[in-house]
Parts: C-alpha cells; sequence; structure tokens
C-alpha cells in the first residue's frame, strides 16, 4: 500500500495556529487504507477498497473549544479548517473543568504493530481467505447462507500539540468474522464466529470457518424455559460484554463528572477477590496497544479491578483534570474529527481457579449464555437484555439452547454475584483475555 | 484500533445517545460542472472497461455542532467530508473503492482498484451480482429550508440553546445535569451511472437533543427528547421547551420515584414511540431484499403469506416529510411508498436494484450509503405501522394485567432467527385497563412473527416522531419510524421483580 504524506499538513496548520493568539491547540491528521471482502447469502459478494484522509484541529481559548475538520489536506482548506477552530473557539464559553493539555513525555516503543504483508496485501489475497473461511464451514456441513467479511487495515496518525507533543503511529490490521444460518423447517441453527490480529499469521481462517458452523448446528431445536432466578455461566463472547460494561462506566468524562452508575466505585470492593482485571496498552503485537494515547501520553499497564476492588477510572488529560488526578493514558481519538474521549485499550482478565466443565457440573439448573451482550443503562445501571445464545444447564449438563430469553439485573448487584473465575478463557489479537465467568444468580423472564 | 465488545454483528439503532456521538463537523464545495462531467465520464469508461454496471457517487457533507452542558456553551464543532465512491459489476461480482480526493487522476484510480477488485473475486463461488435494468433519469433536487442555518449566526444558535437547556436545570433541584446539543447538516450526493442516470440532491437537516439526568442519593435516572427533520433553522424555531426540554427532565425526575418492572409473560401496550421502535427493529429489518435473498431474514419466501394477525399493515415512506425523507435513493432510483404489510399479509421487501433483480420486485428507492466509503446498501426510511381505529382507552380496556412500554431507547434484532429486543423509557403497570405502577428499564424480547400475530388491538392516532439513526453493516442512516398504540399479547417484560 502507498505511504502518503501527513506530516507537511500537520506542520502546516500548526504554523498557522501558532499565530492565533490561542491558548491551546493540537492537529492531527490520519491516513489509511482498507481492502474487504463482503460476505453475504451463498458467499463471497463484494470487494472494497477505501482510502481516508483527513485533518483535524482542537483549538481553546479562554477555555472555550472550537473543533474543525477537512477530508482535503489542499493547503487552502487547511487554512480554512484552522481559522474555523480558533473563531469557535473565541465564541465558546469558558469550560470551568478544562485544565490544558498534557505535555511531551519520554515514550517507549512498543513493537510489532506493523505487518508489512498486511500493508501489502491484495484484494485478490483477501478474498482467498474469505474463501478459506467458507470452505471450512462447508466442510462441517453444506448449505449455510452467510453474512460476514474480511478486513484487511493499514493506518498512519500523526499528532502535534501546542505543549510540544509529536507523535506519530503506524498499524494493521486483520479482521475476520463468519456466520452461517442454516434451515430445517422453521427450525433455524446460526451462529458466528471471528477473530482480530496485527498480523495474517495470527488469524487461523479455517478454524474460524469450522466453529461458526459447528456452533450453527448447536442452535437447533432452541425452547423457551421457564422464568426463575437461577446461575449464570458466561463464556469469554459474553464475559467480555460484561466486563466492558464496567470498564465503560468507570472511564472518562461521564464518570468523572458523576454521570455513571459507577461514579461512587473508586476504592470501593465491586466484585469478590476473584476478580482482578488488568489494562495493558504496551503489549507487543495487540491489537489496542499502542505507544502513546490519543493526546500523545504514553500508554501503560494498569490494574483497573484488584482482587475486587476499582484500583482507578480510565482517564484522558480531561476526565483526570476533573477529578484532580493524573492521566492513565487512556485518551482515544476517534479519528480526526477531534472528539477526544477514553476508555479501555487491551483488556485482560486474572484467570481464577476453576474450569468451564467444572462449572457446569456443579449447576444443577442454570444458564450457559455463550453469546450475551451487557448494555445496561450507563446512568443507572440497571440492565434488561436478551440472551441471544445460550444454553439450558440440567444437573451438571448442557442441555437444549434457549431462546426467547431476557435477564434483569443492576450490573453493580451482578457484579457482587460473580463467583467462580476459570483458568481457561479466550485471547483475542494478542492483548484481550476473557475467561469463563459464573455468577451466583441472575433473574430470567421467559415463559 | 480499539474493539469495544466481541458481540455478535447485530442490527441496532440509537434513538437516543446523542450525547456519546462523535460530533461530526464541515466547508462546502459546491459540486461545479468539471465535478459533475468527472462522475459521468467514470460511469461511462467502467462501462467500456466491461463492467456490466458501473456507478460514481459524489458525498459531500457539511456540519455544524454545537454543544451545551450545565448552562456552558462549552464547544463548537465544523467539518467537511467528501469524496467520491465507485461501484462496479465484473464477471458476476460486485467491486468498490473510494477516495476522499476528488481530482480525475484519484476517481479514476478508485474505478481502477474497482474493476481489479471485482476481477480479483469473479473466480470466487459466492453470490452473483446482478441488477435490474433502469431507464436514465436527470434531475436536480434541493431541499429548501425555509430558514437557511447559514442565515443564522453562531451566537444567537448557541442562546438559543442555552434557553432551551435552562428550563430543563430549572425544572426540579433533583436534576443533576443537563445537555442539548444543536447539529445541522447539509448533504449533497451526486450519482452517475452507466445507465446514463444523473441525479443530485441537496438536504438539510437540523436534529436537536436534550438528555437530563436526575439524581436521588444513589439512584441516578435518564430522560431525553430529540427533534429532527429534514429541515432548516426553522425546526430550532418550532421547539418550545415546554414540550421539549422540560418533558425530558420531567420523565428523569418522575423515574426516580418509579419501580423495577416486573418479569415474565404479559399483555403489552406500546405508545407510538416503542411501536415504531418495534416495527423498525422488529419487522422492518427482516423486509430488507439484501438480508432476504441473502437468507437471513425470517420473512424470506413468506410473500403473500400471512404473517401477522389482520389488523397489522406496515408501511415505509421516503416521501413522508420525515427525518427519512429522501426524494432519490443512492443509486438514483425515485423513491415512492412501499407497502409492505397488508392487513397480515405480505406485499412487498424494500428493494435495492440487486434485491429486486434478485426477488423480482420493482426498485421504489430504498438503497442508501452513510457517505462515499460505503456502498449504498438496503435502508428503511420513515417505517410505520398503520392507524387502525380504536382509542387509547379502547386498547387498554380489556386488559386485566399488562405493561404499558413509552419512549424509545434503542433496539436490535437478529434477523435470522427473528429474535427482537426493545427497551423503552419507562413504563407502567396495566391493571383492570388502568395505568397505575409508574415502572422504569422496560426492556420487551420476543419472535417478531409470534408477535405480530398476537396483535389484538390498534389505535387510531398514528404518530412519526422517533428521528434517530439506524446502524446497519457499519453505517450509520437517518431514518424515522412510528405506530399507533399497539396492543400485542404474550410479550416477555425483562426486569429485576
Amino acid at each position: 500500500m502507498e505511504k502518503v504524506d501527513i506530516v507537511t499538513p500537520v506542520e502546516k496548520a500548526v504554523k498557522l495556529l501558532s499565530k492565533l493568539g490561542l491558548d491551546f491547540f493540537d492537529v492531527y491528521a490520519a491516513y489509511s487504507r482498507g481492502l474487504n471482502i463482503e460476505i453475504l447469502g451463498k458467499g463471497i459478494k463484494e470487494s472494497m477498497s477505501r482510502t481516508d484522509l483527513g485533518l483535524g484541529v482542537r483549538a481553546y481559548k479562554n477555555k472555550g473549544l472550537g473543533v474543525a475538520f477537512s477530508q482535503s489536506l489542499k493547503a487552502e482548506d487547511i487554512e480554512t479548517t484552522v481559522n474555523r477552530a480558533a473563531t469557535f473557539a473565541s465564541v465558546a464559553q469558558p469550560d470551568p473543568y478544562f485544565k490544558g493539555m498534557p505535555g511531551p513525555s519520554k515514550t517507549a516503543k512498543v513493537k510489532g504493530l506493523c505487518d508489512p504483508e498486511v500493508a501489502a496485501l491484495t484484494l485478490e489475497e483477501v478474498g482467498g481467505c474469505a474463501k478459506s473461511m467458507i470452505k471450512a464451514v462447508e466442510t462441517v456441513r453444506r448449505g449455510a447462507m452467510y453474512q460476514g467479511g474480511l478486513g484487511a487495515g493499514h493506518s498512519m496518525g500523526f499528532l502535534i500539540t501546542s505543549m510540544g507533543v509529536s507523535v506519530e503511529a503506524e498499524k494493521t490490521s486483520v479482521s475476520a468474522s463468519v456466520g452461517p444460518t442454516y434451515r430445517r423447517g422453521d427450525d433455524v441453527g446460526s451462529s458466528y464466529e471471528y477473530d482480530y490480529g496485527i498480523t495474517l499469521k495470527e488469524i487461523d481462517f479455517e478454524k474460524i470457518g469450522r466453529q461458526a458452523a459447528e456452533k450453527a448446528i448447536e442452535q437447533f431445536g432452541s425452547k423457551q424455559v421457564e422464568s426463575g432466578t437461577l446461575p449464570i455461566i458466561l463464556t469469554p463472547d459474553s464475559s467480555s460484554s460484561f466486563i466492558f460494561a464496567l470498564l465503560g462506566a468507570i472511564s472518562g468524562e461521564a464518570v468523572a463528572k458523576g454521570r455513571t452508575f459507577a461514579s461512587g466505585c473508586l476504592g470501593k470492593q465491586v466484585a469478590p477477590s476473584v476478580l482482578s482485571v488488568v489494562d495493558d496498552g504496551t503489549i507487543p503485537g495487540a491489537i489496542a496497544s499502542g505507544a502513546f494515547d490519543g493526546e500523545g501520553v504514553p500508554r501503560r499497564r494498569v490494574e483497573v479491578i484488584g482482587k475486587g476492588t476499582v484500583k482507578t477510572f480510565l482517564h484522558n488529560y480531561y476526565s483526570a483534570g476533573i477529578l484532580g488526578a493524573e492521566t492513565t493514558g487512556h485518551a482515544v481519538r476517534g479519528g480526526y474529527g477531534g472528539y477526544v474521549g477514553a476508555g479501555p485499550t487491551n483488556v485482560q482478565v486474572k484467570q481464577g481457579d476453576s474450569t468451564l466443565d467444572e462449572m457446569v457440573a456443579e449447576t444443577k439448573l442454570g444458564i450457559l449464555a455463550t453469546n450475551m451482550g451487557f448494555t445496561p443503562n450507563d446512568v443507572s445501571g440497571e440492565l434488561s437484555t436478551t440472551i441471544d445464545e445460550g444454553f439450558l444447564i440440567q444437573n451438571g449438563e448442557k442441555k437444549h439452547p434457549v431462546k426467547n430469553l431476557m435477564v434483569g439485573g443492576h450490573m453493580l448487584e451482578l457484579f457482587r454475584d460473580i463467583e467462580l473465575v476459570s483458568k481457561e478463557g479466550r485471547t483475542v489479537g494478542k492483548g484481550f483475555f476473557f475467561p469463563n465467568v459464573k455468577l451466583k444468580q441472575i433473574k430470567l423472564a421467559g415463559k | 484500533m480499539l474493539i469495544k465488545h466481541f458481540t455478535k454483528p447485530i442490527i441496532k439503532s440509537f434513538w437516543g445517545n446523542e450525547r456519546f456521538f462523535i460530533p461530526l463537523s464541515c466547508n462546502f464545495c459546491t459540486v461545479n460542472g468539471g465535478l459533475r462531467d468527472l462522475l459521468v465520464s467514470v460511469a461511462q469508461k467502467g462501462a467500456s472497461a466491461g463492467a456490466g454496471f458501473c456507478e460514481a457517487r459524489l458525498f459531500e457533507e457539511k456540519t455544524k455542532y454545537i454543544s451545551i452542558e450545565n448552562g456552558v456553551a462549552k464547544s463548537m464543532s465544523s467539518g467537511i467530508l467528501h469524496g467520491v465512491g465507485v461501484r462496479v459489476i465484473i464477471k458476476g461480482k460486485w467491486g468498490f473503492a473510494s477516495t476522499n480526493v476528488t481530482t480525475k487522476p484519484s476517481v479514476e484510480r478508485a474505478l481502477k482498484d474497482a474493476v481489479g477488485g471485482a476481477k480479483s473475486i469473479a473466480a470466487q463461488k459466492g453470490e452473483e451480482a446482478k441488477i435490474v435494468d433502469q431507464k436514465a433519469v436527470v434531475d436536480t433536487v434541493v431541499h429548501k429550508p425555509k430558514i437557511n442555518p447559514d442565515d443564522v449566526d453562531e451566537e444567537e444558535k448557541m442562546k438559543r440553546m442555552l434557553e432551551i437547556e435552562k428550563v430543563a436545570r430549572a425544572y426540579s433541584e433533583r436534576v443533576k445535569d443537563t445537555f442539548v446539543s444543536y447539529r445541522e447538516v447539509l448533504t449533497k450526493v451526486v450519482i452517475a451511472n452507466s445507465f446514463g442516470t444523473v441525479v443530485e440532491e441537496t438536504t438539510p437537516r437540523t436534529v436537536v437533543y436534550c438528555s437530563v439526568i436526575s439524581k436521588e442519593g444513589t439512584n441516578m435516572q435518564t430522560g431525553f427528547k430529540a427533534a429532527g427533520n429534514v429541515a432548516g433553522y426553522e425546526l430550532v424555531e418550532g421547539i418550545q421547551p415546554k414540550e421539549f426540554s422540560v418533558k425530558a427532565a420531567e420523565t428523569a425526575v418522575k423515574l426516580l420515584d418509579a419501580s423495577p418492572p416486573p418479569r415474565g409473560t404479559y399483555t403489552v401496550v406500546v405508545d407510538p414511540d416503542v411501536g415504531g421502535l418495534f416495527v423498525h427493529e422488529a419487522f422492518g429489518h427482516n423486509s430488507e431484499g439484501d438480508l432476504v435473498f441473502g437468507g437471513q431474514s425470517i420473512i424470506s419466501g413468506k410473500m403473500g403469506q400471512k404473517v401477522a394477525s389482520d389488523l397489522v399493515s406496515v408501511w415505509d415512506d421516503p416521501t413522508v416529510q420525515k427525518n427519512g425523507h429522501f426524494v432519490y435513493d443512492h443509486e438514483g432510483t425515485k423513491a415512492e411508498p412501499h407497502r409492505i404489510v397488508d392487513k397480515g399479509t405480505l406485499v412487498g421487501y424494500l428493494h435495492s436494484l440487486e434485491s429486486a433483480a434478485k426477488l423480482g420486485g420493482k426498485p421504489q428507492g430504498s438503497a442508501r450509503a452513510q457517505n462515499q466509503h460505503f456502498q449504498p446498501i438496503i435502508r428503511m426510511s420513515n417505517t410505520f405501522f398503520a392507524a387502525g381505529d380504536m382509542s387509547l382507552e379502547e386498547v387498554l380496556e380489556d386488559v386485566k394485567v399488562g405493561v404499558f412500554l413509552s419512549g424509545s431507547q434503542y433496539g436490535y434484532v437478529e434477523t435470522q432467527k427473528g429474535q427482537f429486543t426493545c427497551k423503552a423509557e419507562q413504563g407502567w403497570l396495566i391493571e383492570n385497563g388502568e395505568l397505575t405502577e409508574h415502572l422504569r428499564d422496560v426492556a420487551i424480547n420476543g419472535l417478531t412473527l409470534d408477535a405480530l400475530r398476537n396483535v389484538t388491538a390498534v389505535g387510531k392516532e398514528l404518530r412519526i416522531e422517533m428521528p434517530g439513526m439506524c446502524g446497519k453493516g457499519g453505517q450509520g442512516m437517518y431514518v424515522d419510524a412510528g405506530s399507533p398504540h399497539m396492543r400485542f399479547e404474550g410479550v416477555v417484560v425483562g426486569g429485576r421483580r
């Protein structure tokens, strides 16, 4: 893939901004090129190639923020973008929480974030990977209709701030997913499997296809179950969402301003001591790694939950300033649009002592949730959601798949009800690790 | 790259949460004759390079955004999106490529990439690309706002948003946090294809959003209101804060005293917002032709069959002046009202040129793309249940014990299984036809066709007032939805009790 110059436009914008009497500013430009294969219906449907380029400016005057961006890096468009951001900054009112922007820090390199093989991929090669994934599905069972896709991306970003930060990053990514749907009369067997990585080598396309087919077939014969209050075992594709729901509620401006259900949880025990969670944005070759965050602050390893206690919130410079804390290097920049939030990087849940087999064997009556999204009301913490894929457990054995089954509860109650964490789990993109997690009880709404 | 949730790819729509949207921002370029000619020449070049179909689409969008938080207009933003997407069919496969650089060499390079991409997968088995032939259409549509936002200065807009926010904050001492945002968007799409079609449409949109957080001890609740339409600044002038931000504050404060819902299977009555959420999520996505031919819909192969109670009729109508309004879709097809279900019988799918060819229908304008970087896919516009003939009292009167749901938060659907989830803003217990206990955090779940067969009452007042963004295939799109009051028997209600 070609390389483009994003440094010169950023430097030009910085030069212009320096003359406008602003208090703070930053300029970020990004370039990305992505190759995608779409899978739908009978298999491979479409090839896509996207080239995206843009530059965004954040400007502060008297604590008022002006933001502008452009997808054109022509000299005249950069000048217009700079002037708009500066004008808006002078119109906006002072934000009492704004404490400035971070200065430069010494940043250690994180290795293995750019794979030249991925950067040089052709659509034909990406299509070949998609083909091997579908072929693996058909080896298990033919006759599926599909949805899914395969993507290979190469991106570059460059940031300069008025505080002297000047950092650049280059990264590659590969993503693959396939969801086969089989039908037997009105009965549906449908599921999906996925993986993500920095390099092509770490993705096993055949395994993705095989597992997707096996999981889909397992979903035939789903039945409704009775309402009740039962133990639930979350496999990694469900426990990841469970953990993210809490991490989202302890990240950034929302938690610092007291707008989430977890705002009062800093230093408090929110789960039994079996739960520990680390966030580490410095793991070599991991998908959510980087030498620095969206504001140029070095990434680091942070113990977020230690033996059930919330050890830190995840901050950018702004949210840390609200609480008089230090940034934790978790600023997330949503492209060149100018918005900077905060959130987790590579999340790793500490392994426990149990195993999935033991968890199931010890459950007389319960639910095995193999795929569900925890989408609580972030303000109140109340949860009312559907188990997308799951099974009834009876007398220590996995029985039939369930349908039409909802769970309800408060997120903090559910965390308090964690009973067991397994030794084994799922690693994604060399950075994320989620084990199986058993909760003592959850309220189920069914028949 | 941050991957937040490793959950199943689902179709999900947000009808709130504007607060957490990344503000788009933007200057605007006028499409000059040269650029239009470039699109036409690329569409023709594609055809002469062996493409059975070639389309070049220009997308330009400028946005301004103001956010108010607790009495402070703390940020203003602006920006431009612009670029070209090129799509071809070669040897039975689609190829698509996009660029932000709208120069001749760059757009021609996109054509080359699209052609090369389609050829590279032509030998792969899979879904064959084909479309219905279309007659050439040449047209230019400009939706003119009554008040052009460019004629109102930024300080005036800010002042007005501060007024809207202030009344919400003053509503109660229990209001902890207020947020109001204003967004104006001007979008221009130009489509040129190898049929000879050249269509240009310019659309202004204005969206105002208000969310309020209330607090009592550790109990925190939210309420929100949104107004959005194909309109200019007249939308803002029409907002009455008492009916808007004050309502959001009232909901948030009253929810502090509401109870979690009971759980189990109940008779459920939904208001026009939750009915709109249901018709969009649970049924509308299943009627999208790409999901039908792709084997991902539960109504695939059910054309002409009963899929709902006789009381149910469903429409998707882009010609209605609501948030999902347009005149031409992004394949250059003129939009018409689409009747999907007529008195319980499936009578239509939503079509693109491709799904019409594969399923034997007529394209009526349902293919849209978020921007230049995406290919047009089938999207709903303004989707609604048609009105019946009952008053709300009549809808409620036979219900001994049930749940009334009001205000939509979000919904999602697994179309291949037909399993839906709809989350409401609030609810009430229904006892002997009367609304009694106030409920919070209520969600319903079910199988779409079971729910539709169990509709036993439909109200007479249709309301379409749910301006929102629908997510599908990684693309966000402006939509609206609505419904009269509807009664469903035997729906699962999730809750903590």
